[in-house]
């Protein structure tokens, strides 16, 4: 720990720039177009699904491919929900996150048997088999025509004002997971993370640790996925497609997996790098493969990452750090 | 406290642990001598759970342990160190500690309360035990390896163990290092009433603080006594003693 009166002067240094960049957010749609604002509106629900995978990942250190399987989860039962029944908005955007917890329990309860590359692939597996429920259950799932004009509240139908609603329910995911991330709990997942066997030996369940990860991590990616359905208004077979998991994973690394909000600052990155260079060349792909590459080989810890390090360089060489992970 | 009967373990066709069979009293401090691949870190690995044995039974203040698995038997009150470091790298040193004493206080499924500051006395009280109180704050893979040498037997304390297994705690240190260590480990054992096990090269080391020594040969234990008895024993001279130099 460092002295109180530090401590606490970085606090509410902390404090002050989240205010700051919250009152940002809140004063967007005073001057941004409402294309751009559909754009922000798209990156802070993507911005929630990748640190809900980032839980997993940066936390517990264990590496999904198939995040997209559980969004897809969330945005389909919260679809299915609002096309076939009556229920009201707030009901079907709830049954989206939980529904996603739930699968992550049968499918996690097999992928902490196993381990890295294997692991890996297992949720992969499971992302594809989503993948292909959706895309061939036409009679339900209406295939790869999607689920259309999903109906939301009209309160809702505004642009402006779905934003604010985004913003409010990411905003309470984000500070549900600061809560947990540096919880008892939160510490466990990260020793984990350093050591699985090491963990085990100080009394520590280490499936069943691995498993709450991987249904608090899904939890997240449902309610993402349920909350872009409502922005959208659509929902289509490729939301679990891999090609949408690793979008994720990108985000995660881009931002930076060992620090909490890496995955924020990766997903406006990316969102921004994706409308940018779009509007350039069709080669978006070609691109965004050359950012991957450069940032695996010269910028391991992510854009949010090499910040955090030189802040807290700059603070160690005035004899004061201390290194956070 | 803690007894061993009989126990057997083979990979294939050979057999590293054959049919091995000890008594600890509460609170005695012995150790595990023999060659390499005498099958020393097996029979560590069969006691605290991490491979089932083939047969035979342990018994831990007289409950059947066997085939429990590591984290079911630490939970139990035995605690163990590994032969290679084996920490929590890019946690600090304090966090390291912490959650052990964390899980054993049984708080870690706790995702509410900031952890942050929990359990900071116990903490600070084995680390200070250990001599990494001024080191708390640092990166624990920045230790020197001796330090980390220290937390890991820091960690193993963070389970608050009645026996504590240690594999090779001198391991790769220097001879001050050495018997730093060594007087932690005496000073733990009288302060902390443990029952001590320890698996060592270090000649020095093993009949400095044993009371029993137990010598350990192709996977079975040939020969068990003070370390004076051993020291005079024929057989332990000639398979053992003879390879050291």
């Amino acid at each position: 720990m460092m002295e109180p009166e530090l401590n606490r002067s970085h606090t509410i240094k902390t404090i002050g720039g989240l205010v700051a960049v919250l009152v940002g957010f809140l004063i967007l749609p005073l001057f941004l177009p409402l294309g751009w604002l559909s754009l922000v509106n798209e990156m802070i629900i993507l911005a929630l699904a990748a640190c809900g995978l980032n839980l997993m990942l940066g936390y517990a250190g264990m590496v999904s491919f198939g995040p997209a399987g559980l969004y897809a989860v969330g945005a389909y039962t919260t679809a299915l929900f609002l096309y076939y029944t009556e229920i009201p908005f707030g009901l079907a955007l709830i049954a989206g996150p939980v529904s996603a917890a739930i699968a992550s329990v049968i499918i996690g309860w097999f992928c902490v048997r196993l381990t890295h590359v294997y692991f890996a692939l297992l949720t992969l597996a499971f992302a594809q088999i989503i993948h292909t429920i959706v895309f061939e259950w036409y009679g339900f799932t209406k295939g790869d025509d999607g689920i259309v004009d999903i109906r939301v509240p009209a309160f809702l139908e505004s642009i402006t004002n779905y934003y604010y609603f985004s913003l409010i329910i990411v905003c309470i995911c984000l500070a549900l997971m600061w809560r947990i991330v540096n919880s008892p709990f939160g510490k466990t997942l990260q020793a984990l993370r350093e050591n699985p066997e090491r963990t085990e030996f100080i009394g520590i369940n280490v499936r069943l640790y691995q498993l709450s990860a991987f249904v608090l991590s899904g939890f997240f990616l449902g309610a993402a996925g349920s909350l872009f359905c409502g922005f959208n208004k659509n929902v289509f077979p490729n939301y679990a497609h891999w090609m949408k998991s690793t979008e994720m994973l990108v985000v995660c690394l881009l931002g930076g997996v060992y620090n909490f909000l890496g995955p924020v600052v990766g997903s406006i990155v990316y969102i921004l790098l994706d409308k940018v260079i779009t509007s350039f060349t069709q080669y978006w792909p070609l691109v965004l493969g050359l950012v991957v590459l450069a940032l695996l080989l010269f910028l391991k810890g992510g854009i949010a990452g090499f910040i955090s390090e030189k802040v807290s360089a700059g603070r160690a060489s005035w004899g004061k750090g201390e290194r956070n992970v | 406290m803690f007894s061993v009967k009989g126990i057997t373990k083979s990979f294939g066709g050979l057999l590293a642990v054959n049919g091995v069979t000890f008594h600890l009293e509460n609170g005695e401090v012995s150790s595990i001598i023999g060659p390499n691949g005498a099958g020393k870190t097996t029979l560590f690995n069969l006691l605290t759970g991490h491979i089932k044995p083939d047969s035979g039974e342990i018994l831990f203040k007289d409950q059947d342990i066997t085939g429990l698995p590591p984290h079911r038997i630490c939970r139990k009150g035995i605690g163990r160190s590994f032969q290679r470091t084996n920490i929590f790298p890019r946690l600090s040193v304090f966090d390291n500690v912490q959650v052990a004493v964390m899980s054993w206080e049984r708080k870690c499924r706790n995702i509410f309360l900031r952890a942050r500051n929990m359990n900071q006395k116990e903490t600070d009280e084995i680390l200070d035990g250990v001599g990494l109180g001024d080191k708390k704050k640092m990166t624990a893979g920045l230790l020197a390896h001796g330090d980390q040498r220290l937390l890991e037997i820091g960690i193993a304390l963070g389970s608050y163990p009645e026996l504590l297994l240690l594999d090779e705690p001198t391991a790769g240190m220097s001879p001050e290092e050495s018997n730093k260590t060594v007087e932690l480990i005496q000073r733990l054992a009288r302060g902390r009433d443990l029952t001590l096990l320890f698996i060592e090269h270090d000649m020095n080391v093993v009949f400095g603080i044993s009371e029993q020594v137990r010598v350990m040969h192709l996977g079975s234990i040939i020969a068990e006594g003070s370390p004076e008895e051993i020291r005079a024993n024929d057989e332990v001279q000639r398979i053992y003693l003879a390879e050291e130099d």
